[in-house]
C-alpha cells in the first residue's frame, strides 16, 4: 500500500490529468452550441415551450397536441414549478434540446437572457400586436419579447358575504374605509361566521402574491412620485403604507399570523370559495378556481394602501409574460416556433383556447381565460377581466413595476422577512423587511451588473 | 438474580417505548393519508373522523394526477438496472486491477478512492451537462451515469475483498485451461457472493433514494423517480395537495419496508461489512 | 497468470473506465475549470480567474452556511453516536425482542431524504403550531429539526456497526475483567470502549461526512427558510448555482471549496485509521 503522502500526490496528479482530459472533452462537446445541432435534418422543425404559468399547464399541453394534429409539427410543453422558472430555464437552456420558446418577466429577466433572444421585429406575430407597449425591447432597440397576456390583480371579494356584513363595495374607496370594514368584520367574526381576508400564505405556492404583487404598490408610487421607470436604489418612501396593508391582511385573516409560513395557495383559494372569507388578493388568472362562488357574486377592488389621492387608483394591470424565441435554436426550429405562436394568437382554435372560459377547450376543459394583446383577442368570459376593465375605465390603472425588481433573490428576501414579521409583529422585525427591501434592492441591483 | 431480571424487564420496557416513538412519525403520516387534504396541516395529530375521512381518495389522486405508479416503475428499473451493472462491471474491474499490478491499475484504484468522498455538488451541473450531450438523460442512460459515479465505492469495496482471496484457486483454474473470463465467473464470483450482497445493498439504498442526480440528469418531463414526484407535488403547479403528498409518502415507504423485512438479514450484514471496509 | 489476465483488459476494465470517465472524471475536471469562469450555460463561459472564489468568500450567507454546517455536523455526530452506542449496548444485553427492536430502529435508514423531510415537516409544524410557530420561522427550529431528523435516520445504521463492534469483543476478556472485580462502568471504560475504538472512529467519520453532505433532507424539511438561514452548505451551493442568475461561477467555486473541505475530512480519517492500525 501507498503511504499518505503518495496518496495525496497521486490524487492531485490524477486530478490534473483529468482536468486536461476534461477540457479537451469540454471544447469538443460544446462547440455545437445549445440546441443548434438538433433537428437539422427534419425540415419542419419543432417547438419546445417552457411554460411559466402552472395554472394553465393542462391547456397548453392540449393546445400543443391540437397543433401537432393540425400541422404535424411536434410541440413539447414543459411547465416549471411555481417559483422555479429561472432555475428550470437555466438547466433546460444548458441542454442540447433547449427550449425554443421561453419567457422573461420584463426588463430584468431580459437582461439575463438577452443573448438568447431572437429579434422579433420582422415576424408575423409582431404585426398582430395591438399596441407597441406590449413589445419588450432590448438595449439595441430591437424587439426581444412579446407580451402574450394582459392580466390584472386586486382584491377579489365575495359580494354576498360583504352584504351580509352590512357593506357594499361603494363603502370602500380608500385604505381607511377598507380597514374599517375589515376590522369590523373581524370584530364580529364569530357572529358572521367568516373572516375578512383569506390566509396570506407564505408557502412558495402563494408567497408571490405578497412579496411580488403587493410589493408592486409601494414601488409604483415611489416611481410615480420620482417620475422614473426603474431604479438601482429604491428608497422605500411608501414602505409604511406597505406595512399598513400587510398588517391589515394578516391580522384580519382566517388564520393566526404565525401560521402563514405553511399556508399554501390551495388553502387561500379553498377559504375563499367555501365562504370563510370576504376578501382575497389575487388576479384574473385565478378566475377558473374561484368561479365556484358565482359570476354575479364576484367583485374586484383596487388594493388601497393608504396613499394620498388613492381614491382614483385603479386595478393593477400589465404583463410579466413575454414570449422570447431562442436564437440559438436551429433555423427550422425558430421558424416552427414563430409559426406556432402566430397560430396561437390568430387561429380560431388558438384564440379560443387562450381567451375562452368554461368548455373552451375541445376536451371540455376551461380555456385559459386570457386577455391577449393581439388583433384577434376574443371578448373575455372571465368576469374578473371585465371587472378590471370597468374599474380601469374610470380610474388610473396601476402599472406592473415588479418586473423591475432586481432579482428572484430580492423577492425571496422580502418574502422571508414578511413571514418573520407576521409571526412576531415588532418594529425590529419590520426593520428586517425594510432592510431586505431597500438594502437588498441595492445589493442585488449591483450584483446583476 | 431477581434484581437482574427486574433490570432486564425495565430495559425491554424502555426499548419498547422508544420503539413506539420511533415508528410514530410514519404512523401519523399513515392516518393523515386518509384525511381530506384541508384538514391535514390544520389538525395533523387527530385521527380521521366522519368529517375528515376520505378513504383512498388521496391515493387515487397521487396515482392519477401525479403518475405515482409510473415513477415507482422507473425507480425500480433504474435501481435494479444500475445495481446489476455496477456489480457486474465493478467486480470485474476490481478483480483486474487487484490481480494486475502496474501504474495504471494503481492510479485507477486511487481515483476510485478519491471519487468516493467527492460531494455530488462538485459535479452536479457538469455531470448533467455531459449526460445531456451524450443523450444519457433516459432511465437507460442514467444507468451508465450511476456506474460512473458509483464506481468508486464499489470498486474500492470489491478490491478490499479480492485481496483476501488466495490467488492459488484462480491459478489452478487458469492452468486447467480456463480463460480468465471463465475463471472469473466460475471461481471468483461464487467466492465473492457475500461482497456482492453488501455492495448491492449499499448501492441500492443510495440509488433508490437519490434525488438530485436523477432530478438533474433525467428528462423529468418523461421520467420521474419517486423522490422527484414527491418534490414536484410539493413545489409544483401552484397547488399543494397535502393529501396526495401523504399518500405518496406512504406509498414510497411501503416497498422499502417490504424489501427490508424480506432481506433484513442481508441488509444488516451488508451494512456492517460495508462500514468496516469503508 | 498476470499476463493471461492482462490480455482481457477490454472486457474487464473498459466498461467501468468509460463510465467512470463520463460520470466522474470529465464532470470533475470541467467543474474545476468552470469555477474559474463566468457563464450561464457553458457555451458562453469566459475565463475570469479567481473572481468567483473571492465573491464566494465575500458572500455572507455562504459564511453563515459554513459554520452552520460545521455546527450541525458536530451536534448531529454527538447525538447520533451517543444514542446509537447506548442502543447497541442495550441490544447486546440478551434482552427479549432484541431482533425486533433492531429491525425497527434500522428501518428509517432505508427511507429517502426527500420522503423523510416531508414526514417530519408535518410532525414539526403540527407541534409548533400549538404556539403559532412553524419550522420555517426560526433557523434554530430548522437546526433542531434537522438534527432530530438525521438522528432518526442514521442512529439505526450506526447502531448496527456498534452492535458488530460489541459482538467482536471476546467474552473471556470481559469475564476476566469481572473476575478482577471490575464493576460495569469500569468494564465499559476500561475494556469495551478501547476495544470498540475502530467502530467508534468509523461511525464518527460517517456521521460527520453525512452531516457535511446533507442535502435532500435540508431541501425538503426547511428549504433554507427563514431567509436562507437554515441552509447547509450543499443546499447553499445548489441555490447559488441554480437560483441566481449571474452566480453560476460562484456556485461552482463554492462547490470546489466544499469539495476540498470534505476531501480533507476524508484524509484525516485515513490518517487516523492508519495510525491506529499501526498501534494495534
Amino acid at each position: 500500500m501507498l503511504d499518505r503522502r503518495q496518496f495525496v500526490t497521486a490524487g492531485l496528479g490524477a486530478a490534473m490529468v483529468a482536468g486536461i482530459a476534461g477540457l479537451a472533452g469540454c471544447s469538443g462537446g460544446n462547440s455545437g452550441g445549445a440546441g443548434s445541432a438538433t433537428g437539422g435534418d427534419d425540415a419542419k422543425g419543432k417547438v419546445y415551450y417552457l411554460n411559466f404559468k402552472p395554472e394553465q399547464d393542462t391547456q397548453w399541453q392540449e393546445l400543443a397536441e391540437l397543433y401537432t394534429e393540425e400541422t404535424g409539427v411536434p410541440v413539447t410543453v414543459k411547465t416549471a414549478a411555481s417559483g422555479q422558472y429561472e432555475t428550470t430555464l437555466k438547466s433546460e437552456m444548458a441542454k442540447s434540446e433547449a427550449p425554443t420558446l421561453f419567457q422573461v418577466n420584463g426588463p430584468v429577466g431580459l437582461a439575463s437572457w438577452k443573448d438568447y433572444c431572437y429579434d422579433l421585429d420582422d415576424t408575423d406575430i409582431m404585426g398582430e400586436l395591438t399596441k407597441d407597449d406590449y413589445a419588450l425591447k432590448g438595449d439595441d432597440g430591437k424587439v426581444k419579447g412579446i407580451a402574450y397576456v394582459i392580466e390584472s390583480y386586486g382584491i377579489i371579494y365575495n359580494k354576498k358575504l360583504l352584504e351580509e356584513a352590512g357593506y357594499t363595495a361603494d363603502d370602500i374607496t380608500n385604505f381607511e374605509s377598507l380597514k374599517k370594514v375589515a376590522e369590523d368584520i373581524t370584530s364580529r367574526k364569530d357572529e358572521l361566521g367568516f373572516s375578512a381576508f383569506g390566509s396570506a400564505g407564505m408557502d412558495s405556492s402563494s408567497d408571490w402574491r405578497f412579496k411580488t404583487h403587493l410589493a408592486n404598490l409601494p414601488i409604483y408610487y415611489e416611481y410615480k412620485a420620482d417620475g422614473i421607470d426603474t431604479t438601482d436604489a429604491i428608497k422605500g418612501t411608501y414602505l409604511p403604507q406597505y406595512r399598513q396593508i400587510w398588517d391589515l391582511y394578516i391580522n384580519n385573516a382566517t388564520c393566526d399570523p404565525g401560521l402563514l409560513s405553511t399556508k399554501t395557495a390551495d388553502d387561500a383559494t379553498a377559504e375563499f370559495v367555501t365562504g370563510q372569507c370576504v376578501f382575497y388578493q389575487n388576479g384574473t388568472w385565478e378566475y377558473a378556481n374561484v368561479a365556484e362562488v358565482g359570476d354575479d357574486n364576484l367583485g374586484l377592488l383596487p388594493i388601497y394602501i393608504g396613499v394620498e389621492g388613492e381614491e382614483d387608483q385603479g386595478i393593477c394591470t400589465g404583463s410579466e409574460n413575454y414570449w422570447c424565441v431562442n436564437k440559438n435554436a436551429s433555423e427550422d426550429d425558430i421558424q416552427a416556433t414563430l409559426d406556432f405562436i402566430n397560430w396561437c394568437v390568430t387561429s380560431d382554435t388558438g384564440t379560443t383556447a387562450m381567451c375562452g372560459a368554461d368548455g373552451a377547450m375541445p376536451s371540455g376543459d376551461p380555456g385559459m381565460g386570457f386577455v391577449i394583446p393581439f388583433k384577434d383577442n376574443q371578448p373575455s368570459e372571465n368576469v374578473l377581466n371585465n371587472l378590471a376593465d370597468e374599474i380601469n375605465a374610470d380610474k388610473t390603472p396601476v402599472k406592473w413595476c415588479f418586473s423591475t425588481m432586481p432579482s428572484e433573490e430580492w423577492k425571496n428576501g422580502v418574502g422571508s422577512a414578511l413571514t418573520t414579521y407576521a409571526a412576531d409583529q415588532t418594529d425590529a422585525n419590520w426593520d428586517g423587511v425594510v432592510t431586505a427591501f431597500v438594502d437588498g434592492w441595492a445589493s442585488e441591483a449591483a450584483a446583476a451588473k | 438474580m431477581g434484581k437482574k431480571k427486574l433490570i432486564r424487564g425495565a430495559g425491554t420496557g424502555l426499548l419498547a417505548i422508544i420503539c413506539v416513538a420511533w415508528i410514530l412519525p410514519v404512523i401519523i403520516v399513515l392516518f393523515n393519508s386518509f384525511k381530506s387534504r384541508t384538514f391535514i396541516s390544520l389538525l395533523p395529530f387527530e385521527l380521521p373522523d366522519a368529517d375528515t375521512f376520505v378513504g383512498f381518495e388521496n391515493y387515487l389522486s397521487a396515482i392519477d394526477r401525479y403518475g405515482f405508479l409510473d415513477s415507482v416503475g422507473w425507480t425500480v428499473f433504474i435501481t435494479v438496472g444500475s445495481v446489476f451493472v455496477i456489480l457486474l462491471c465493478c467486480s470485474m474491474c476490481a478483480w483486474f486491477i487487484t490481480r494486475v499490478t502496474n501504474g495504471f491499475t494503481k492510479g485507477m484504484y486511487l481515483l476510485c478512492a478519491v471519487s468516493m468522498v467527492v460531494p455530488f455538488q462538485m459535479v452536479m451541473f457538469t455531470l448533467s451537462l455531459v449526460a445531456d450531450r451524450l443523450g444519457l438523460d433516459t432511465p437507460w442512460g442514467i444507468i451508465i451515469i450511476y456506474l460512473g459515479f458509483g464506481a468508486g465505492l464499489a470498486v474500492f469495496m470489491f478490491c478490499g475483498f479480492v485481496k483476501t482471496i488466495p490467488v492459488e484457486i484462480e491459478e489452478a483454474a487458469l492452468i486447467d485451461g480456463c480463460s480468465p473470463l471463465r475463471a472469473f465467473f466460475s471461481v471468483v464470483v461464487p467466492i465473492m457472493k457475500p461482497t456482492y450482497i453488501s455492495v448491492g445493498i449499499l448501492e441500492a439504498m443510495w440509488i433508490w433514494n437519490d434525488f438530485l442526480l436523477p432530478y438533474l440528469v433525467l428528462d423529468t418531463n418523461e421520467y420521474k423517480t419517486i423522490s422527484i414526484v414527491i418534490q414536484f407535488m410539493k413545489g409544483s403547479y401552484g397547488r399543494v395537495d397535502m393529501g396526495a403528498i401523504m399518500a405518496a409518502l406512504i406509498m414510497a415507504v411501503i416497498p422499502v419496508v417490504i424489501f427490508y423485512l424480506a432481506c433484513q438479514k442481508y441488509i444488516i450484514k451488508g451494512v456492517a461489512a460495508g462500514a468496516v471496509k469503508g | 497468470m498476470e499476463k493471461a489476465i492482462k490480455r482481457y483488459w477490454p472486457v474487464f476494465i473498459v466498461p467501468t473506465l468509460l463510465a467512470f470517465i463520463i460520470g466522474f472524471i470529465i464532470p470533475f475536471a470541467l467543474g474545476l475549470w468552470l469555477s474559474l469562469c463566468d457563464f450561464t450555460t457553458v457555451t458562453d463561459a469566459t475565463f475570469v480567474g479567481f473572481t468567483n472564489y473571492i465573491r464566494a468568500f465575500e458572500d455572507t450567507i455562504f459564511q453563515h452556511a459554513f459554520w452552520f454546517t460545521a455546527l450541525f455536523a458536530v451536534v448531529s455526530l454527538v447525538v447520533i453516536n451517543i444514542v446509537a452506542f447506548l442502543l447497541a449496548f442495550a441490544l447486546t444485553q440478551r434482552l427479549r425482542g432484541t431482533n425486533f427492536f433492531r429491525t425497527v430502529f434500522f428501518m428509517p435508514n432505508l427511507i429517502g431524504g426527500i420522503v423523510l423531510g416531508y414526514i417530519w415537516q408535518l410532525i414539526f409544524n403540527g407541534i409548533l403550531q400549538q404556539w403559532n410557530q412553524a419550522i420555517g420561522l426560526n433557523e434554530w427550529y430548522g437546526f433542531a429539526g434537522l438534527v432530530i431528523l438525521v438522528a432518526w435516520q442514521q442512529i439505526g445504521y450506526m447502531m448496527i456497526i456498534y452492535i458488530a463492534g460489541f459482538q467482536s469483543i471476546p467474552d473471556d476478556v470481559l469475564e476476566a475483567a469481572e473476575i478482577d472485580g471490575a464493576n460495569w462502568w469500569q468494564k465499559l471504560v476500561g475494556v469495551t470502549i478501547p476495544m470498540m475504538m475502530s467502530s467508534i472512529t468509523i461511525c464518527m467519520f460517517l456521521s460527520i461526512t453525512n452531516g457535511f453532505k446533507l442535502f435532500d433532507q435540508n431541501l425538503s424539511l426547511t428549504a433554507g427558510e427563514p431567509s436562507k438561514l437554515s441552509e447547509l452548505l450543499a443546499l447553499n451551493i445548489y441555490n447559488t448555482f441554480y437560483g441566481r442568475t449571474g452566480w453560476e461561477g460562484v456556485g461552482q467555486a463554492k462547490a470546489v471549496i466544499f469539495c476540498i473541505v470534505v476531501v480533507a475530512i476524508g484524509l484525516i480519517q485515513l490518517k487516523v485509521t492508519r495510525s491506529r492500525e499501526v498501534q494495534q
